[in-house]
């Protein structure tokens, strides 16, 4: 296959992982040497094999990504940079993608273009789109309604009285809100109106999530089954909206790419529509591909994303395709997948 | 007339430095009174944990410690500034290696124990003060993204000959040693310090 672009420098995960290790750690030694490996990937439409090798570890299936920038100062959009915040993105009605930055909401096309922008409630941390367009935000304590041209239709206080909510996800389950409160570390459930209905992370043994990092994550995919990330062990769970465990997969490890490696990942988590599920890990600032059930079908390298990433937001589209925003460069980028020739399903 | 003017231009003159000595004194005097109110403190905002707070020290065994910041910290299973992530796993899936070459950061098992599965525990982490020689390479792990940067380096008074210079401070790289209020200890150092004395 030829490669283009930075892609042409694509290495098996376990190297590119072990290469990322280790120029953090060479970057943590010199910055100087860090601030000249700061180099922004080309503003050029990419294409990555993401699992070069079936024979280095147990993949069963092959990838093959587009990649473009939505955002940038290198971008293909003429979309206007964020200057300094990127807080959250999600998928939108009509595939149209919401970012949070800067303080205020901006709306693009599914291409890119920009379509409006309106100011975000105060101190929004994260946000997400309804089917019918309706945006939730989540800030410290409360969750925020609007409509998709910016028109507040309501708001509500989370957690409880001298505890509030720390809410680095909210995202919609039927008829009810989901916001992850990392304080509590657990998921509460709200009705629109705002009153809590339960909470979901903690059974038996497993008292609540564990956030060193401070930060849960969390979506759902299309049979109502909440996922979310558990990074101080290493997993990603699955609970319906009783509360009940239903699996989780994942463990620590630096060699094998299915593992997460550091002290707490995975920290972001999204769900394609057909129920692949999408993580972002740290250190070695990386997005990974599962199945639903856990193997492991593709990985985004760290080439794409800055290695002083404690988080990456992530979104995934009604097409599948994965929008990615790096906090710290400020860009939103979209990857897409498709079939290789001769590389097997990617189901 | 003459020696009148001479007589009063010395007058002057022994005025005007009697003068600017005083200022002078009183200067070198509020100057010293300042000193004694600060001593000199790593910024961690600017340390870069590079190793010579060890290696620059006047003492043998250098009067810089790490100190862990509890609040800040992830209590994690896996701590980056215990564990040498790098080196082989074992039964467990832990790594065998550890981050500190004096084994001078602790770990222990805090609050509810789950014994069947220690992913579900949370482990504190303590500096054995009496190892520790302020290397840093425990600080330099534990900083984002890698930890939360609850690791620390600070300088030990108790340890310091207290002769208002430090032999570190003009070789920092970063100028992370500077001059700071004579503070009262931090938590973590009263509660190391404590540990000491008992």
């Amino acid at each position: 296959m030829e490669l283009t672009g930075r892609a042409r420098a694509s290495q098996s995960p376990p190297a590119a992982l072990l290469g990322a290790f280790s120029s953090f750690v060479a970057a943590a030694l010199n910055p100087q040497e860090e601030l000249r490996a700061e180099r922004k990937p080309d503003p050029v439409l990419v294409q990555i094999e993401a699992v070069p090798s079936r024979s280095a570890v147990s993949i069963p299936t092959r990838f093959e990504l587009e990649y473009s920038e939505v955002t940038g100062s290198g971008g293909l959009s003429s979309a206007r940079p964020f200057r300094r915040s990127l807080l959250g993105i999600a998928a939108g009605d009509r595939d149209s993608i919401f970012a949070l930055g800067d303080g205020e909401v901006r709306i693009f096309s599914p291409g890119g273009r920009p379509e409006g922008s309106w100011k975000a409630p105060d101190q929004s941390a994260c946000l997400t789109v309804s089917a019918d367009g309706t945006v939730f935000f989540g800030s410290p304590g409360r969750v925020h309604i609007y409509s998709r041209d910016g028109n507040r239709l309501g708001e509500f206080a989370a957690g409880e009285s001298g505890r509030p909510a720390e809410i680095t996800a909210v995202k919609i389950c039927g008829k009810e809100i989901l916001a992850a409160d990392a304080a509590a570390r657990i998921i509460r459930r709200y009705d629109r109106e705002g009153k809590q209905l339960g909470a979901i992370g903690a059974h038996g043994k497993i008292r609540s999530f564990m956030l060193p990092n401070r930060f849960l994550d969390m979506d759902v995919d299309a049979g109502g089954v909440i996922r979310a990330a558990d990074p101080g062990r290493h997993r990603v769970t699955a609970w319906n909206l009783k509360g009940e465990p239903l699996g989780q997969f994942g463990k620590f490890g630096l060699r094998n790419p299915e593992d997460f490696v550091g002290c707490c990942n995975p920290v972001n988590l999204a769900v394609t529509p057909d129920g692949k599920i999408v993580t972002a890990e740290k250190v070695a600032a990386r997005v990974k591909v599962y199945a639903a059930g856990g193997p492991l079908l593709a990985v985004i390298g760290p080439e794409h994303f800055d290695p002083r990433c404690t988080h990456l937001h992530l979104a995934v589209d009604a097409k599948g395709r994965i929008l990615v925003a790096d906090p710290m460069r400020l860009e939103i980028k979209v990857f897409s997948a498709k079939p290789v020739q001769g590389g097997g399903e990617l189901a | 007339m003459s020696d009148k003017s001479s007589r009063r231009q010395f007058m002057d003159r022994s005025l005007r430095i009697v003068g600017l000595a005083g200022i002078g004194g009183a200067a070198a005097v509020l100057t010293k009174r300042a000193a004694s109110n600060t001593v000199f403190q790593v910024d961690p905002s600017k340390c870069v944990a590079c190793d010579l707070c060890r290696t620059s020290c006047v003492l043998a065994h250098s009067a810089v410690r790490a100190v862990n910041d509890f609040p800040k910290c992830g209590y994690c299973q896996l701590c980056p500034a215990y564990y040498d992530v790098t080196s082989q796993p074992d039964e467990m899936g832990l790594p065998t290696g550890k981050v500190c070459p004096r084994d001078a950061l602790k770990r222990q098992v805090v609050g509810k124990i789950d014994e069947e599965d220690p992913n579900n525990n949370y482990y504190e982490y303590t500096i054995d003060e009496s190892l520790c020689d302020g290397c840093g390479k425990c600080v330099k792990a534990c900083k984002p993204p890698a930890g939360n940067g609850a690791l620390r380096l600070e300088i030990r008074y108790s340890q310091c000959f207290e002769c208002d210079s430090c032999a570190i401070q003009p070789v920092c790289p970063e100028d992370a040693v500077v001059r700071v209020a004579t503070p009262g200890l931090s938590p973590a150092a009263e509660h190391a310090e404590s540990q000491e004395s008992s």
